[in-house]
């Protein structure tokens, strides 16, 4: 029983999205994990145990091997066609109410600069992970943030920056996001970043990768 | 005991001391001398003239020269190594060079001209008789806004955000009166006719004095790209009559340097579609022929440089150049015969081809068994970021031309020519640029061309303004973050196809 599972667990790690696709090569012809969300929940599993006992473990592993190195941009991709593939069945349960999101996350590559693949990736992790991502594109400037903000109150918002031109707009952003309500958490990230530039422009956390963002959502929620 | 030897380039006036036996490309290569056909003594480019002293000759250098109907005192720097003091004139910069060997073509005028290639870390400044087509005198210096930065973008952090502007503008300004004023002791006191400058889109703003601001963020459109001309009092010159121009930006961050590329590659005048890309820190890629012409700059970043590389470093006394694998060993060239201190961006590309090829990194860029690094010598080796760092690069390269030739509606069988340009460019493998996937395309199509920069800048010394303006009119610049497939493409460019 707990079998099928694993399987999705892998196909999910793996990039396997569905029974046609060809990628990895080696999985050639065996289900992905649209089929096997779809057999899981018809067996009896609860959408919440599908969530969190595979769909979340998979992109675990695959957040795992990418800090790593292990993997790159390509597998982390794939693997999240195969989570989106297979979210498509567990969403009717969000929506129902009966599987709770984490909370939602604000992302948003910050204004002048339209890097975004690190936060298309780091989207990914944080959706896989359990939470409701609301993705504001590229080039943001606050005012988008201040809209999504009301729209999601205590929601947490992140930034990205690929550009050292740009990453100062973090600054200006931050600051108004904390004027509005100082309990807001914001997040940035992006190569040019560091800890020592968080720190200057009052952000509350960094990281290099979506890994370490996730675990430290994760942390909010076990803390509150 | 080892020898070392006294080796003195003329015109340059430079002396060095080298290990003997150490190749003549490695000591040539740092000041700028180019090997078009790549080293295989096929075309001559490289010839150098031995004023004093002598170079020894071996049976296939010989025929190599008789081939190219040189005697002595000529001799081909990629052919040769130091085996005694001397002194050499380098022959590259007293004639102009085109990649297939043939001389170019010009309607000789009378007096002088000067053509000046600003790149961000180097300045070239040569001066030529307009008569003969020679090249009298040629400068180089460092470019002094270094110290603010190696890049464009932190030029633009300092012109913007630090109101470092007026500084950096001064600071050119001052190295290019200066080198300009040695040239011209060269003419006998005659005012050359034309001094024609060419660099990318950000020393453009900063030579001419114009606002970077719209450089610094989204949409990265200038409005202030057009030709700049002066006078020679504004630049400190003596004043005269010299028609001093520096030309137009094609687009965004593809610059005038990129310009004078079509020139020197002549894609604007080609019937077939032919692609010239830049293997620099913006990546600039240029596709068309004569009747269309896309550009677009792919932000390839700097680690073909060496740069984000963990022994990376330039392609200097030290760096591995080359790697091969010989009776299942790794055998690693060093630029000067030392001992290896890191690896530059031509040995990178070679690094990662031979360990695709032993397994030791899979199609996906990922470094097979337990192993954290590569080794290439007992000090130097590579890391899984390195990989990384490098699948960046070549996908950034390779999804540009994606996205440049799909839109002309080219695949890769209609391309006739693909020019490389810059230093870089000349001292690749095109075996393993192609099994990396950097650059996919038959080896006999790819055309070495060095600074083409440069010698873009100087062919338009013969021309009046009218080629610029044709090229302008039928040049279009793509923003590559347009295209919703950028990222998928990106991704699929990565990888390592065998
Ligand atoms: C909120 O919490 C978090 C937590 C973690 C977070 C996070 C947020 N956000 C990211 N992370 C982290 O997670 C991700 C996974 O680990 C990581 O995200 P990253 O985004 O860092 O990593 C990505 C997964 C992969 N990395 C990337 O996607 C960037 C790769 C490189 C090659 C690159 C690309 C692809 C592009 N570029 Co651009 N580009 C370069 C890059 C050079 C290089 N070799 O790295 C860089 C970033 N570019 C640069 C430049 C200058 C530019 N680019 C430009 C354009 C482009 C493309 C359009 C061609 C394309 C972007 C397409 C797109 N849709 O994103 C131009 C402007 C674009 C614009 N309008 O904003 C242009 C301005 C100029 C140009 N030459 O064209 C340079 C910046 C230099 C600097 N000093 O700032 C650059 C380093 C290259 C260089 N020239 O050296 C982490 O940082």
């Amino acid at each position: 029983m707990e079998d099928i599972l694993e399987k999705l667990t892998i196909a999910v790690k793996r990039g396997k999205a569905d029974k046609n696709s060809p990628y990895p090569p080696d999985m050639k012809g065996q289900e992905g994990a649209d089929e096997l969300t779809a057999e899981a929940l018809k067996m009896g599993f609860t959408a919440e145990e599908v969530l969190q006992k595979a769909l979340v473990k998979g992109m675990h592993l695959i957040g795992e091997d990418f800090s790593a190195g292990k993997a790159f941009v390509p597998e982390m991709l794939m693997a999240a066609k195969a989570m989106k593939a297979a979210m498509k069945h567990i969403e009717p349960f969000f929506k129902s109410g009966s599987v709770k999101q984490k909370g939602t996350v604000i992302l948003g590559t910050v204004q002048g600069d339209l890097h975004d693949i690190g936060k298309n990736l780091l989207g990914m992790m944080v959706e896989g992970a359990g939470w409701k991502v609301v993705d504001l594109g590229a080039d943001t400037p606050f005012e988008k943030f201040k809209g999504a903000l009301e729209e999601h109150p205590g929601a947490i918002v992140g930034m990205s920056a690929l550009l050292t031109t740009t990453m100062v707009n973090m600054k200006g952003i931050t600051e108004k996001i904390k004027a509005m309500n100082p309990d807001t958490i914001v997040m940035v990230g992006g190569a040019p970043l560091s800890q020592e530039f968080c720190d200057q422009i009052g952000a509350d956390f960094y990281s290099p990768d979506p890994q370490g963002a996730t675990e430290f959502l994760d942390g909010l929620v076990q803390s509150s | 005991m080892e020898h070392h030897y006294t080796v003195r380039l003329e015109p340059l006036g430079k002396q060095i001391r080298v290990q003997a036996g150490t190749p003549l490309k490695d000591i040539l290569f740092p000041y700028g001398v180019e090997f078009p056909c790549g080293g295989k003594g096929l075309c001559g480019g490289c010839r150098v003239k031995v004023l004093q002293g002598s170079v020894s000759l071996d049976e296939e250098h010989k025929r190599a020269l008789e081939k190219l109907g040189l005697k002595d005192p000529w001799r081909l720097a990629c052919r040769s190594r130091v085996t005694g003091d001397v002194t050499l004139e380098i022959g590259q910069f007293d004639t102009f060079i085109l990649a297939d060997s043939s001389p170019f073509h010009f309607h000789p005028r009378p007096g002088y001209g000067i053509a000046f290639d600003l790149g961000t870390t180097t300045l070239v400044a040569q001066l030529v008789s307009l008569e003969s087509g020679e090249v009298v005198a040629v400068e180089t210096e460092v470019n002094p806004q270094a110290r603010y930065g190696g890049d464009v973008i932190s030029r633009i952090e300092y012109a913007v955000l630090q109101q470092g502007a007026d500084e950096l503008t001064r600071l050119i300004r001052e190295k290019f009166a200066a080198m300009t004023g040695r040239l011209l002791r060269k003419t006998g006191g005659t005012p050359p006719e034309k001094i024609l400058i060419a660099g990318n889109t950000v020393m453009h703003h900063l030579f001419c004095g114009r606002d970077l601001a719209p450089m610094a963020s989204y949409p990265f459109e200038t409005p202030h790209g057009d030709a700049c001309r002066f006078t020679a009092e504004e630049l400190g010159l003596p004043a005269d009559h010299t028609e001093i121009l520096f030309l137009p930006v094609l687009g965004s961050f593809v610059g005038g340097d990129i310009l004078a590329g079509i020139v020197a590659t002549g894609l604007d005048e080609s019937e077939d579609p032919v692609i010239l890309v830049d293997l620099g820190t913006n990546g600039e890629i240029v596709v068309g022929n004569r009747d269309r012409i896309l550009c677009a700059s792919t932000a390839a970043g700097p680690a073909f440089e060496g740069t984000n590389i963990h022994m990376g470093m330039r392609a200097t006394t030290g760096a591995i150049s080359s790697v091969t694998v010989e009776g299942g060993e790794i055998k690693t060239h060093v630029i000067g015969n030392e001992k290896a201190r890191g690896i530059c961006g031509s040995g990178l590309i070679d690094a990662i081809a031979v360990f695709l090829d032993t397994g030791q990194i899979d199609a996906g860029g990922r470094i097979t068994g337990d192993r954290e690094r590569l080794p290439l010598t007992q000090e130097v080796f590579l890391t899984q970021k390195d990989v990384r760092e490098l699948q960046l690069a070549k996908s950034a390269i390779a999804s540009g031309l994606h996205i440049l030739m799909d839109r002309l509606g080219y695949g890769p069988q209609d391309i006739s020519n693909v020019y490389v340009s810059g230093a870089f460019g000349t001292f690749i493998n095109l075996t393993n640029t192609a099994r990396i996937g950097l650059l996919d395309f038959p080896e006999e199509k790819i055309i070495k061309m060095g600074n083409t920069a440069l010698l873009g800048t100087k062919m338009l010394l013969f021309e009046d303004g009218e080629r610029v303006d044709r090229i302008l009119r039928k040049t279009a610049h793509l923003s590559l973050e347009s295209n919703p497939r950028f990222q998928d493409i990106f991704a699929d460019n990565m990888m390592f196809m065998p």
